[in-house]
């Protein structure tokens, strides 16, 4: 090596030891509680072992609690894209160009809620005496008012929500970058609009929603708040569980196997989307 | 030039001053005195807290639990000495004193006296005779309802939250002592002795209970679903939930049924390994004086009868505790069950089943 | 072309309507004059702010929260353009890689960085508080410092530093007084970013604070505690704070980008 790689070495060290002692160390460790499984006695076993994993995939409740997760996280993913599209389209194509910064800035204003009270927040909106319902009522549209909060669905309404704004942005930076002169190009080939959408824009915004159905994943399958708020308990998922595992059983072996096994998944999704993923241009 | 944002004696004097304010407001208060305190939320409302940490130039650090089993877990994360007193559900004085956690209590600081006899019954308070804990706070897990929307009639008998006209309109408040203890009172059994051989009835009848639920939820999210009208019964509710917010809903009620309730008692207990013994002692006498006592029954984050019939309340408050029912309530109700570790990982794994069922 | 406008404009309405919902809610019982902040409204009034105001928690909160996100994001930008300026100015080999290990945080959930800071305090015997709050908040913040700065690392600036250099700076002095400040803008906005993203975050906080803890798991306790509108009027008021950084950013990019 040259001396000027040393000195970018030297630039980059500080955040590279950073990384490496307090996110893959600890996560290192954590791999290695997992292997360490909680005794009768509750204490961890000075043996290594799959136990807390076994111990894991053997509870039917458990598994149903990973079901229910990766099932959440789907349909939160595929609402709050599909949701999101149009919208960040309608800014980026319909909005004449000096009111889109407005109006994505509005778009993406309640985002700055503080996130503890966002999901409190649609406990109030949702309740049957909250104004959802109030308003319902008065359109005539209901004659009485329906149980909205404290479901599965309140938690995938809160979620779908937030990441209706996170995927809005980034699809939006996404459409503004394309060059507008390959549909016009596209058009004058005599493509309809439609297949000039389908076949160029769609497919160059794909970066776009690739990254906010990324980040839309990893948000969610890792978030406890949102389900313990609004989900009324009907069913648990898993970052509920794992903090069960802290806060009730003092098990930590249990709950980073479970915390590893959600970053497996996510991982998965990594993998899946890894080819549109733009992290570094958020 | 224009392109250069700052000039860099703007940059840094920019952020030498943001810096600067930051160490201000890092540095500490005076230092004072401290007392470590494993407590449920209602022991944290600074009506409670503030005239004690004045009157004795300490700072009372809490640490919010909604079990004995969470407290056992902070415990597990924590060093010997790290905690100085904790508040319980007063059955588990036998079982964390069996753990060597507590230190033994002079009977002669607190005003026995004034407390009634079902409340500080030995089996609850003490162990081989000494005594470990100091009951502080009581009141019933139940059930709470909505007089506007349910015949309180109905709801004096205790299976009233399985009926079907009830469905969708009912409340599970999250804490399996009581509820199971409920369900068991519903089956007919003594909520108080709990066998090995009970708990597949008692898991059966909580799935129809939660079948016929709406919710389940911790106090606030149950509290929340009775005042917005999500639902109309609270399964283990009672003052603890209607008696603080009787003034904005004077709708929402509570009652033991005919075959009777549980019942809630919080104990003090001071840590064995406490370094702060004598401050401990003073904070459990402070809670125990008429005013904390007062203070206490009607902290903000919920209601409760105190311990001491000479707490300082004032008619209003008596009334909406429904003081003068007590001596009758304390007749019908049973106690949470003194548990054995094994017996709670077995009520917990139970609950656990019945939450994740569909 | 003209249905399609009608179109998109009721459905951008019914989005915004949906996005703005909950914060109406929230805003709108924060000025109850009742105990519960739910309909009916019965009148207006600040005492729920006031409230908010003289509860030691809240402040408490408020001020660690402060303290948390000030150093870490202080910590996160200076790793993050360190780091970027390093990549950006030299040539070395595993350059992807380097910038793989940064960017990697970003990649997964927040629980996972909590649980790993759990798990290796207990094992260390450390107690919990505060410093390892900032700890996580700059593994999570800090890619993004990192990714905003490599963005705004350009050759305009390589230019004028080459200059600098020719007349004789050394490479500190060059970061120092002529890097730094040119792209403060970027840098400011990097640190608004991170500081809104650190003190509203919940999950590393809650796992590992004890006694001294934060605004958002103060809130969390307070939400627990019952139903009350003073939840409300903390909320109303962590979001005008963040709008206001948000618009500090807003203003600080655009006078970049008019400039």
């Amino acid at each position: 090596m040259n001396r000027s790689a040393w000195g970018g070495v030297g630039f980059t060290l500080p955040a590279l030891l950073w990384i490496l002692l307090f996110f893959i160390g600890p996560v290192l460790l954590m791999v290695a509680a997992s292997l360490h499984p909680l005794t009768a006695a509750g204490v961890p076993s000075p043996q290594w072992g799959l136990g807390a994993y076994r111990a894991f995939f053997s509870q039917p409740a458990y598994v149903q609690a990973l079901i229910d997760s990766v099932v959440t996280t789907i349909v939160v993913t595929v609402l709050s894209t599909v949701i999101s599209y149009p919208f960040a389209w309608s800014i980026a194509c319909v909005v004449p160009a000096r009111w889109q910064r407005l109006a994505l800035i509005m778009a993406i204003l309640p985002f700055w809620t503080s996130y503890v009270v966002r999901s409190y927040a649609w406990l109030l909106a949702i309740s049957p005496v909250g104004l959802v319902n109030k308003a319902l009522l008065a359109l005539h549209l209901i004659h009485r008012p329906l149980m909205l909060a404290y479901n599965p669905h309140a938690t995938e309404l809160g979620f779908v929500h937030f990441f209706l704004m996170l995927n809005t942005l980034t699809i939006y930076a996404s459409l503004k970058q394309i060059n507008p002169r390959y549909e016009l190009a596209a058009r004058d080939l005599g493509a309809s609009s439609w297949r000039a959408f389908f076949g160029i824009t769609l497919p160059l915004s794909m970066p776009g929603v690739a990254t906010g159905a990324f980040l839309t994943i990893v948000l969610t399958i890792g978030d406890y708040v949102t389900p313990q708020i609004l989900g009324g308990f009907r069913q648990l998922l898993l970052p509920q569980l794992i903090m069960m595992q802290i806060q009730r059983q003092l098990d930590l072996a249990s709950a980073s196997a479970m915390s590893l096994i959600l970053t497996a998944i996510v991982a998965l999704a990594y993998l899946g989307l890894q080819r549109w993923l733009r992290l570094s241009r958020l | 030039m224009a392109r250069l944002g700052f000039t860099p004696r703007r940059f840094y004097g920019i952020g030498a001053s943001g810096f600067a304010l930051l160490l201000g407001l890092a540095t500490p208060a005076a230092a004072q005195g401290t007392l470590n305190v494993l407590t449920w939320c209602d022991h944290e409302d600074p009506t409670l807290l503030q005239p004690f940490e004045t009157a004795n130039d300490v700072k009372v650090n809490f640490k919010d639990i909604g079990s004995t089993a969470d407290a056992l877990a902070i415990l597990g994360q924590s060093k010997p000495g790290d905690w100085d007193a904790i508040v319980m559900d007063e059955t588990d004085t036998g079982r964390l004193e069996g753990m060597g956690l507590l230190a033994p209590l002079n009977k002669a600081d607190y005003p026995f006296a004034t407390i009634p006899s079902q409340l500080q019954d030995p089996s609850l308070t003490s162990v081989n005779g000494s005594l470990y804990s100091v009951p502080e706070k009581f009141g019933y897990n139940t059930l709470a309802y909505n007089k506007a929307n349910v015949d309180p009639a109905a709801m004096q008998d205790i299976n009233a939250p399985w009926q079907p006209q009830y469905k969708s309109r009912v409340a599970v408040y999250d804490y399996y002592v009581p509820e199971i203890q409920y369900a068991a009172l519903a089956l007919g059994l003594n909520p108080e002795t709990i066998s090995d051989a009970d708990l597949p009835k008692i898991k059966a009848k909580l799935e129809a209970l939660k079948a016929n639920a709406a919710m389940v939820g911790d106090v606030t999210s149950t509290q929340q679903a009775l005042t917005t009208g999500a639902v109309d019964i609270l399964v283990g509710g009672g003052e603890w939930v209607t008696a603080g917010i009787a003034k904005d809903q004077p709708n929402l009620d509570f009652t033991i049924p005919k075959q009777g309730g549980i019942r809630w008692q919080q104990g003090l207990a001071v840590f064995a390994n406490s370094n702060r013994k004598p401050m401990a002692v003073k904070f459990i006498q402070y809670i125990l004086s008429p005013e904390g006592q007062a203070r206490l029954a009607t902290s903000a984050c919920y209601w409760g009868m105190p311990a001491s019939t000479a707490a300082a309340l004032t008619p209003d408050q008596k009334e909406i505790l429904r003081w003068k029912d007590q001596p009758d309530y304390l007749k019908a109700s049973y106690t949470y069950l003194k548990m054995t570790p094994e017996m709670d990982k077995k009520l917990q794994a139970l609950w656990a089943q019945v939450m994740q069922g569909k | 072309m003209k249905t399609l406008t009608l179109f998109a404009s009721l459905y951008m309405a019914l989005c915004y309507l949906f996005i703005f919902l909950p914060v109406v809610v929230l805003v709108l019982f924060s000025f109850q004059a009742g105990n519960l902040p739910v309909p009916p409204l019965k009148g207006l009034s600040l005492r729920w702010y006031l409230a908010v105001f003289h509860d030691a928690r809240l402040m408490g909160g408020f001020g660690h929260s402060l303290v948390v996100g000030v150093v870490s994001s202080a910590l996160s930008v200076l790793l993050g353009f360190l780091a970027a300026y390093g990549l950006a100015r030299y040539d070395m080999p595993g350059k992807r890689f380097i910038r793989g290990i940064i960017m990697l945080p970003m990649a997964v959930s927040y629980l996972l960085v909590g649980m790993g800071l759990l798990v290796s305090a207990s094992a260390l015997g450390a107690a919990p508080g505060l410093p390892t709050v900032i700890i996580g908040h700059v593994v999570m913040n800090m890619p993004l410092a990192f990714a905003i700065c490599l963005a705004q690392l350009g050759e305009h600036q390589r230019r004028i530093e080459y200059a600098a250099r020719d007349l004789g700076a050394g490479t500190l002095r060059v970061l120092l007084t002529i890097t730094a400040p040119m792209i403060a803008p970027t840098l400011i906005a990097a640190f608004c970013m991170c500081f809104t993203l650190s003190w509203d975050e919940f999950l590393i906080a809650f796992l590992n604070t004890r006694f001294d803890v934060t605004l958002p798991v103060v809130i969390w306790g307070l939400l627990r505690g019952g139903l009350t509108p003073e939840t409300n009027a903390a909320g109303a008021l962590i979001f005008l704070i963040s709008i206001g950084l948000m618009l500090a950013v807003e203003i600080l990019l655009l006078r970049k980008r008019r400039a």
